[in-house]
């Protein structure tokens, strides 16, 4: 039971709480729920850009969906390469961040060599690659043919295609989650580490019993934000490969994309927004279940 | 791009003073050396390739004949890229831009994420909730309506529209949150005992400490932001407005084919400030981790 | 979309932001008033990589200097694609552009939202049906009227690396489907099982605009402007052919834009359809003489156009019209269109224009120039229809899924056709 002064101690945090919240919120809403409103909104409606004649449509969009094949095939794709590229990446990231948390010489030089293709701008990227996936004579064909490994059509073919952006992405992002994860880990006390490694730890111990645990808010916030991140892939599938071949690398926002901007048709590109919204918010409570309470953290 | 490519810093022999520990340590490094390199090489072939291809003539890009460096060096790819937009307003711009959004950003985050780390209020959890919104909503489909929402505001084709919709950052929000509920409760229990506010704890005991995550953060913010295309094409119209990726969209974004010799030299025009800036930021990484390990 | 019905809404909450937009107005330069000068602006794409920003800024100025009622100014607005979203979200909140350079098959798009204004009176008071190429004009009319002039044409053509038909023994460019396919033949090449070279590639992201002209070839125009006709026999003969060349193993199923371009330059592929847009880079681009030829007939020559015209918003007053006709004139008459076609590759508009001094010096060093211009006397518009952007996804799945194996032409093209009627109906329903 909360008394007087208590009670008023309560307040205050709340009220300074709602005060630290106001200027992010007051964004928020104009440019995050403002939107989403709308879109909740327009899902109802027949919505066309350019032109100002509305219609209700009640479910029909949501009907529309359960039965377009695209959009199955697209959430399809998008699944794929989320469930490859993230625990790929991240493991990669984990690996690197942890060989690369030391003082010692070059490891400027390292980081930026894994850091900066996050840095190179999506339209130049992706150019790139096309060029080292080119089926002949692209460097990709060139290092598997000295493995004796058989040539890939890569981009060209429905089959590979969308293994070619996922190999990309890693590329992309490892160094993406290594800097977040380098910078938990120079956040860790290095006296733990001595003191452990004084004891005759080894350093696979060390990593799992003592590394992990410490960074693991960084590791759920890692794994989270990747979730999200790979949801939102939309670049590289516009700069290269447009969807296709035979719609093999059509993934939810590309259509999305494709459905509001080219096909003027916003009530449907709503339609898809709002279901995605729904379905990243399930995943993410999933793995707010899941990992959430197997976070350690320091602080209370 | 020289500190990418200066092989002396990597190959420079540790200071060894012929102790064991320092033997052993210097073993380790090259161990570590010996795993990192190939990955090293694998990771940064594109970039190799990316310098390369800005050096060379437009048939050499492509002829099977021609070998992996250029014959002649063509630096006039540089001057000939830059001469197709102002690529010195677009630089002047994106650095405000960027710098905007970095700085309005970092303000709310801190202070969002103190309050969702360390004070207690209800409907904390569905507040918490409704900032993730914003990474989980697909931007594509915000485009429209923000569109309208920044012409009502009077503020289309202007720097400002390029940086309002990003002021606010769920992202960066739970970035700090994370960090700042790792710092040791006791740190914060003795500054109150000191007569310390939440703010002066803020301040003074939270942000040093989560200063590395600070520096991650600004990192990515400032790369992510940097490379903004489909939002400011939108919203602006003048030159005088307009940013580096636009510049970049001109040199690829054809129906001919790229122009690959002026599109890579561009990209490494407008990748560079970039990397400048991480090289110098990461290192105070290394200056915080001393700062860290005061506990 | 309907803002104007929403507008109420957004300034209640106008004022909810409205302390962040006074904090940020003081950055955002305020507009240039008090002038009796036309305003005008011009959204062009660019098609063709390279200087286009800045031919197209020295041709704005030179025609502001020359026009002192006029004042242009002109926005770079990425690909065709972006250009068309950037025209249509301002026509939706009611403040298009002047006079916008989007691609000819989004005709009908920008008449169903009822934006482009009727010039066919202009045009008849002047000299553009004589001296206008009847094939470009004919991509700006519909019904009758004439809605833009056209600007920057372009048709896919055959270009052939000229080395490969020599060292084959080749000396003559294929000329129908046949000698396509024996073509192809003679230049793929093959080692131990493993392809060197293929004979042809056709350029993959635009295929559908490849097809089409292979439709025309066929003598078929496979759509009207109020449907697709994918499933006539004519058109099933055409993908069975690109069939049998996938199968005869001359050519790849599939491909990209850009990837196709860089595989011609690299020695990949022999042979490549592609636009003539892309005729100066391949060219400067390439190791070895680039050869450009008609793209082979079948029944006919045929081919499509690509490329775009400039469009006249119709909400605007008499005299912005009159000043933006005034623009679009000047840009597309025969000094300019000389120069531009020369600078950048693209077809010249007007038939006086090819006649000019500094064309016939143009075409004498660069002969492979008037391959397209002649080939363009068989060309008709790309796909004019509601809702092209879908139908065109409809088709390139479908060609894609036959060439991979997975389905059989008749199949994959019936089931384009009826998708993208039952688009373009639903479109049309929309619209009355």
């Amino acid at each position: 039971m909360v008394t007087g002064p208590a009670l008023r101690a309560h307040v205050r945090e709340a009220g300074l709480a709602y005060l630290l919240l106001a200027p992010s919120l007051v964004f928020l809403a104009a440019f995050t729920y403002w939107p989403i409103i709308r879109s909740v909104w327009f899902s109802f409606h027949d919505v066309m850009l350019g032109s100002d004649k509305i219609f209700f449509l009640g479910l029909e969009n949501y009907q529309r969906l359960w039965t377009d094949a695209l959009f199955w095939k697209s959430l399809a794709n998008t699944a794929f390469y989320t469930l490859v590229t993230i625990p790929s990446a991240i493991a990669c990231a984990l690996l690197l961040a942890v060989a690369l948390d030391s003082k010692l010489r070059g490891m400027t030089f390292y980081r930026s060599a894994f850091f900066y293709p996050v840095m190179i701008p999506s339209v130049a990227a992706g150019m790139v690659w096309v060029f080292l996936y080119a089926p002949g004579y692209g460097p990709i064909n060139h290092a598997l043919a000295l493995f004796g490994l058989p040539k890939l059509e890569w981009l060209y073919d429905s089959n590979t295609a969308m293994i070619a952006i996922i190999i990309m992405s890693i590329w992309k992002y490892s160094g993406y989650f290594m800097l977040i994860l380098l910078a938990a880990l120079q956040m860790i006390p290095s006296d733990l580490h001595e003191a452990a490694r004084l004891d005759g730890v080894s350093a696979w111990n060390r990593l799992i019993h003592i590394t992990i645990p410490l960074i693991s808010p960084t590791l759920y916030f890692v794994i989270i934000i990747g979730l999200l991140h790979s949801y939102q892939i939309f670049d590289y599938v516009y700069v290269m490969t447009q969807g296709g071949p035979a719609d093999a690398t059509n993934v939810l926002t590309f259509y999305i994309y494709q459905n509001g901007f080219q096909y003027q048709d916003i009530g449907y590109a709503s339609t898809l927004a709002n279901v995605l919204l729904l379905f990243v918010g399930g995943l993410i409570t999933l793995v707010a279940l899941v990992f959430g309470r197997r976070v350690h953290y320091l602080g209370r | 791009m020289a500190t990418l490519q200066d092989p002396l810093e990597l190959s420079a022999p540790a200071t060894s003073r012929g102790t064991l520990a320092h033997m052993r340590a210097t073993l380790r490094r090259n161990w570590l050396h010996v795993l990192l390199l190939p990955l090293l090489a694998l990771w940064a072939s594109p970039l190799v390739w990316i310098v390369v291809t800005s050096l060379k003539t437009r048939v050499e890009v492509f002829d099977p004949n021609a070998g992996f460096l250029p014959a002649i060096a063509q630096w006039s790819n540089y001057p000939a890229a830059m001469a197709v937009a102002p690529f010195g307003t677009y630089l002047v711009n994106s650095v405000l831009v960027t710098g905007g959004i970095l700085i309005c950003e970092l303000v709310t985050i801190t202070l969002a994420a103190y309050a969702f780390a360390r004070l207690s209020f209800p409907g904390k959890n569905i507040l918490f909730t409704l900032f993730l919104l914003q990474i989980m909503f697909p931007i594509y489909a915000t485009f429209l309506t923000n569109f309208v929402t920044v012409r009502e505001l009077g503020i289309l084709n202007s720097l400002p529209a390029l940086i309002v919709p990003f002021v606010a950052s769920g992202y960066g929000t739970f970035m700090l949150r994370q960090a700042f509920r790792q710092v040791p409760t006791e740190l914060a229990d003795a500054a109150r005992l000191d007569g310390c506010g939440h703010l002066g704890i803020l301040w003074h005991v939270y942000l040093p400490l989560v200063k590395p995550t600070l520096v991650a953060f600004s990192i990515i913010a400032v790369v992510t932001h940097w490379n903004d295309y489909m939002w400011p094409l939108l919203v602006t119209n003048s030159e005088s407005v307009r940013t580096l990726p636009i510049g970049l969209g001109l040199l690829a974004k054809s129906d001919s084919g790229a122009d690959w010799t002026r599109l890579m030299a561009a990209t490494v025009v407008v990748v560079s400030p970039l990397l400048l800036f991480f090289v110098i930021f990461q290192r105070r990484f290394v200056d915080s981790f001393m700062h860290a390990g005061l506990k | 979309m309907s803002v104007n019905s929403t507008f109420s809404h957004i300034s209640r909450r106008g004022v909810l932001v409205g302390g962040a937009a006074a904090a940020v107005a003081g950055l955002s330069g305020g507009r240039a008033f008090a002038s009796d000068k036309v305003k005008l602006q011009f959204m062009y794409p660019v098609g063709v990589s390279g200087d286009i920003n800045r031919l197209v800024t020295a041709m704005i100025s030179q025609f502001n200097a020359a026009h002192e009622k006029i004042e242009v100014e002109a926005i770079y607005a990425g690909s065709y694609d972006n250009t068309e979203q950037k025209v249509i979200t301002a026509l939706g909140v009611g403040d298009p552009p002047a006079t916008w350079l989007p691609i000819n098959s989004a005709l009908q798009t920008f008449l169903g939202l009822d934006a482009l204004a009727d010039i066919t009176a202009k045009a008849k008071a002047d000299d553009i049906y004589q001296d206008f190429l009847p094939g470009f004009l004919e991509t700006c009319i519909s019904d009758g009227k004439l809605y833009g002039l056209p600007f920057q044409p372009s048709t896919p053509v055959l270009y052939l690396n000229k080395d490969a038909l020599k060292a084959a023994g080749i000396t003559k460019a294929p000329v129908t489907w046949t000698e396509l396919l024996d073509v192809a033949k003679a230049l793929t090449i093959r080692e131990n099982g493993e392809l060197k070279r293929w004979g042809l590639t056709i350029g993959g992201g635009w295929h559908d605009w490849i097809f089409e002209c292979y439709c025309r070839q066929n003598a078929l125009v496979p759509w009207t402007k109020d449907k697709v006709l994918f499933d006539k026999p004519e058109a099933v003969d055409a993908l069975e052919f690109w069939v049998k060349m996938v199968q005869a193993g001359v050519m790849p199923p599939a491909s990209t834009w850009e990837g196709s371009a860089n595989d011609f330059m690299a020695g990949r592929t022999a042979m490549l359809y592609h636009s003539t847009g892309s005729l100066t880079n391949l060219r400067k681009s390439s190791p070895f003489e680039v050869d450009v030829a008609f793209m082979p007939k079948n029944k006919t020559f045929g081919a499509c156009q690509g490329g775009g015209p400039i469009m006249i918003a119709r909400k605007q007053t008499d005299a912005q019209i009159e000043a933006s006709w005034t623009f679009a004139r000047w840009m597309t008459s025969t000094q300019v269109q000389s120069q531009w076609s020369r600078d950048t590759g693209y077809l010249a508009v007007r038939k006086s224009a090819w006649e000019t001094p500094e064309m016939k010096a143009y075409l004498e060093k660069v002969p492979q120039a008037r391959v397209a211009l002649e080939q363009a006397a068989y060309a008709g518009a790309f796909l004019q229809v509601p809702g092209y952007h879908k139908v065109r996804e409809y088709l390139k799945s479908a060609l894609d899924r036959t060439l991979a194996g997975s389905v059989k032409p008749d199949v994959a093209l019936k089931e384009a056709a009826d998708n993208s009627n039952r688009e373009i109906q639903r479109l049309l329903r929309r619209r009355s």
